[in-house]
């Protein structure tokens, strides 16, 4: 490592409140990893404080350690002036530490109401005493505003309102610890604007929270005081009102904010794909085209039809009606099979669930497309799945253990490359990448767009949907703009404000309380 | 960022093969404590006969195997043995050629894997239901097909078969090499025993890949019901009958040879010698349990809790090695 650690900085004194929490060279090490090098820092009762740093710069560990899901290497835990081991979940809900993932972890075959008491259900003579949770239940989200039945499945809300429901959750078991993990990566901006007011609240009533993201925004927006890691190691601690974005990111990636958004010019070529007023579940009449080394973004809310259009293109959901042109001749695409083999690439949205195989090979991941073109006769060839999934890990630059790794073992950003990677051994034509960069930190970002222009280099033609609007507008040669399943605005390379856009996308009324996606 | 130091340390790169050995050992180690422990265990005639009991559920393990790594079950694994003697026998019987009465009980096997995939794929159905309904359904036909009664085969060059030998390894025993060759290298170095292992471990993401799931699951029970039609015929060669309820129970014997053999009933972890070994070390103890005068009572229970024994010492192992 480099000498990185001895710039540490004393956190800097601002308020006056307490410290509740304090690690003393807390430390965690895995097998073969450093995962957290000794880190010195206290907590304030009543304080938001951020925590910002690349993937795999030891947030998770510290998470981890913080919530007893893993026990420490070496070090001390001081809360509220004694030491704890914080050994088991149970001691640290205990203590009254709890912590909202970013994937929400609840069940979703209950009720709203069931999921906010579980563990903890209003029992009277061994019955569960269901109506009186419902209306517990209700009176808590009522008064945090968020507008939600209470007995509803939590499996029929939308992932974000599920989220605000594992945050409400939290905020009745007497904590006063509470951690947050990305937790708007999955929400809508007014879903984000009540979460960020339940968060205030909370600090208003005296709890300390940790907030973990990648949305430097959001950072500036909530935050009291930032800490940064990199590498496993404390780089140091600001107040938020005496740093700047340009400050973090620098600490976090060790170099100054270069292009972070890369974008080169390449000439736009032949048109590769284009559809003509195709519908489908959750989208109708769109067209588009796209041409070699164009990127064209797609824009819009979560559930706005951009991820049923392309999976749709791809063959996953049948088209009710239109038609799709590749190359000029109009084709039938049937099955995800028919769009690898015309030259389709999809990255899609949801790493876990969608883009990778967690409890497999890291090297079976990369080559699960090709493996036909790796065989000879009836067998793979050994020496080229080994090169093509070292060719991979290193030219992404891949952090792992090797290639024979199980996937579940990366973190988050690695996991993606993975599920970029798997592509760019296959020589696709058209590459579709679904939100790319959720909780992607800053650095593989920039790796991500870096690579995009490879592709366009080489010919290529990409479709990249994004919530997050500075990615689609900073890359995207053509922008379209889907709102409740229609393309609403097409724009070209910054030829229409931030304003407008969202405006476009968001209209009037676009949520139904409690509603579907 | 200087240049990622990517962590240089040896994974566990050949986890199945050191679990294989692991097993490997536990039956070296049953054999040698039985060796010293009774007279008769280490002789050429009791050592053939171990080898012919675990054959053919060894075989019936590998196919279940391929099914249990998509992440579902074949429970009709027994009862296509059973169904597969007498069709065995009565075609035999009727004048036809052994091998194209063999042949045909195969592709009575396929046909029946075909069905569960067309069950499981086309309408819907859990791999447990499925499975479960040929089980039940699959004897009634076999005892009305026979009136409840056995047939005897009336083919002595048949039943020579499974009491001879070659190289002075049971024929039973070469049967177990030549499928479970081929299965070894089907499973670990074709792209089709890839696509096994990422359908079981998440198909969506191997379908967005390219993967072909619908075949993959066909292709899965189709060679469990092909190994258990064969395992039939092995059988009905062995006994010299058709009878539509024997091999009662052997699908679950199967299945915990398989669990056993380190395969995980989650789906996307198994191996072809791991499932072999679950069944030869399920044959020595109950050989053993014989020769050692215990209860035959009590073979049932010592199975049961070796399955639990194995099993949490391998999920130990898996957890301690993340």
């Amino acid at each position: 490592m480099t000498s990185a650690t001895l710039h540490q900085h004393p956190a800097p004194e601002l308020e006056p409140g307490k410290v509740i929490l304090e690690l003393r060279s807390l430390e965690k090490k895995y097998p073969g990893t450093h995962a957290l090098k000794p880190v010195n820092l206290a907590f304030r009762s009543g304080e938001i404080h951020a925590i910002v740093g690349e993937n795999g710069a030891g947030k998770s560990t510290l998470i981890k350690l913080l919530t007893g899901v893993m026990p420490r290497t070496s070090g001390d835990v001081i809360w509220e002036g004694d030491p704890v081991a914080l050994a088991t979940p149970h001691e640290a809900m205990g203590l009254g530490i709890n912590a909202v993932h970013q994937e929400v972890v609840l069940c979703r075959h209950l009720t709203v109401a069931a999921n906010m008491f579980l563990g903890e259900e209003n029992v009277r003579y061994g019955l569960l005493q269901q109506r009186a949770m419902v209306r517990d239940a209700q009176k808590i989200i009522n008064d945090l505003g968020f507008n939600l039945p209470a007995h509803a499945m939590l499996g029929d809300l939308t992932i974000g309102q599920q989220q605000l429901i594992a945050a409400a959750r939290a905020t009745v078991r007497g904590t006063k610890f509470l951690i947050f993990d990305e937790p708007t990566a999955y929400l809508t901006r007014k879903e984000a604007d009540q979460l960020f007011a339940l968060i205030r609240r909370l600090k208003a009533e005296g709890v300390t929270i940790i907030y973990i993201s990648h949305r430097m925004e959001e950072v500036f927006e909530l935050a009291d005081r930032v800490s940064v890691l990199r590498d496993g190691t404390y780089v140091g601690t600001r107040n938020i009102k005496e740093t700047d974005e340009a400050e973090l990111v620098r600490l976090m990636i060790n170099r100054t904010i270069e292009q972070i958004y890369h974008k080169d010019a390449f000439p736009i070529g032949k048109t590769i794909l284009e559809a003509r007023q195709l519908s489908g579940k959750g989208f109708e009449n769109v067209s588009m085209t796209v041409h070699e080394g164009e990127i064209v973004g797609l824009y819009g809310l979560i559930g706005a039809g951009r991820s049923e259009f392309v999976t749709t293109l791809y063959g996953r959901h049948a088209k009710s009606s239109g038609t799709v042109l590749w190359d000029g001749k109009e084709v039938h695409i049937r099955s995800e099979h028919d769009a690898i083999k015309l030259g389709m690439a999809l990255a899609p949205e949801s790493r876990r669930d969608q883009g990778l195989c967690l409890n497999l090979p890291v090297g079976l991941n990369l080559n699960l497309p090709i493996y036909k073109s790796i065989s000879k006769g009836l067998l793979i060839s050994g020496s080229e799945e080994t090169k093509h999934a070292e060719q991979q890990i290193a030219g992404l630059r891949i952090k792992t253990a090797g290639r024979h790794a199980l996937a579940s073992s990366l973190s988050g950003g690695n996991q993606q490359k993975i599920v970029i990677g798997k592509w760019l051994n296959h020589g696709a034509k058209l590459f579709i990448f679904d939100e790319p960069t959720v909780g992607v930190d800053v650095g593989t970002k920039a790796e991500i767009y870096r690579l995009f222009s490879t592709l366009l280099s080489q010919g290529a033609g990409i479709i990249l949907i994004s919530s997050y609007l500075p990615e689609v507008y900073e890359l995207a040669d053509t922008l379209h703009v889907f709102r409740r399943g229609k393309l609403v605005a097409t724009h070209g390379f910054h030829t229409a404000s931030h304003e407008d856009i969202l405006t476009q996308a968001l209209a009037e009324k676009q949520e139904k309380p409690g509603g579907q996606p | 960022m200087s240049t990622e130091a990517i962590p240089a340390e040896k994974p566990k790169r050949n986890y199945n093969a050191l679990f294989g050995l692991t097993l490997l050992a536990l039956l070296v180690l049953l054999w040698i404590l039985l060796s010293f422990s009774t007279s008769s265990f280490a002789t050429a005639n009791n050592i053939s006969n171990l080898l012919r009991q675990g054959s053919m559920i060894a075989i019936l393990a590998v196919g279940q195997t391929f099914v249990i790594i998509t992440g579902g079950i074949d429970l009709s694994v027994g009862a296509v043995v059973g169904f597969a003697t007498v069709t065995t026998a009565m075609l035999i019987n009727s004048g036809l050629p052994v091998f194209v009465a063999i042949l045909i009980t195969l592709l009575i096997g396929v046909a029946i894997g075909l069905f569960h995939g067309f069950g499981i794929v086309k309408m819907g159905l859990p791999p447990f239901i499925i499975t479960l309904a040929t089980l039940t359904s699959l004897r009634g036909i076999g005892l009305l097909m026979t009136n409840g009664n056995s047939i005897s085969i009336n083919n002595d060059a048949f039943q020579e078969f499974s009491r001879g030998s070659f190289v002075g390894v049971p024929n039973l025993f070469w049967m177990v090499i030549l499928v479970g060759v081929p299965a070894y290298i089907f499973l670990h170095h074709t792209r089709w025993g890839r696509y096994l292992f990422s359908v079981g471990s998440n198909a969506e993401a191997a379908r967005l890949s390219g993967v072909n799931v619908q075949r993959t699951i066909y292709m899965a029970y189709t060679l469990s019901g092909l190994c258990a039609a064969f395992v039939g015929v092995l059988l009905a060669s062995r006994i010299g009958i058709g009878n539509p309820t024997q091999a009662e129970g052997w699908e679950l014997q199967a299945i915990a040879s398989s669990v056993i053999g380190g395969t995980s009933l989650f789906g996307a972890v198994g191996s072809v010698h791991g499932p072999l070994l679950g069944a030869f070390i399920l044959a020595t103890i109950n050989n053993g349990a014989n020769l050692l005068n215990v209860n035959a009572f009590w073979q049932r229970v010592i199975t049961g809790v070796l399955i639990i024994v194995i099993v949490y010492f391998d999920g130990l192992r898996r957890r301690g090695s993340k």
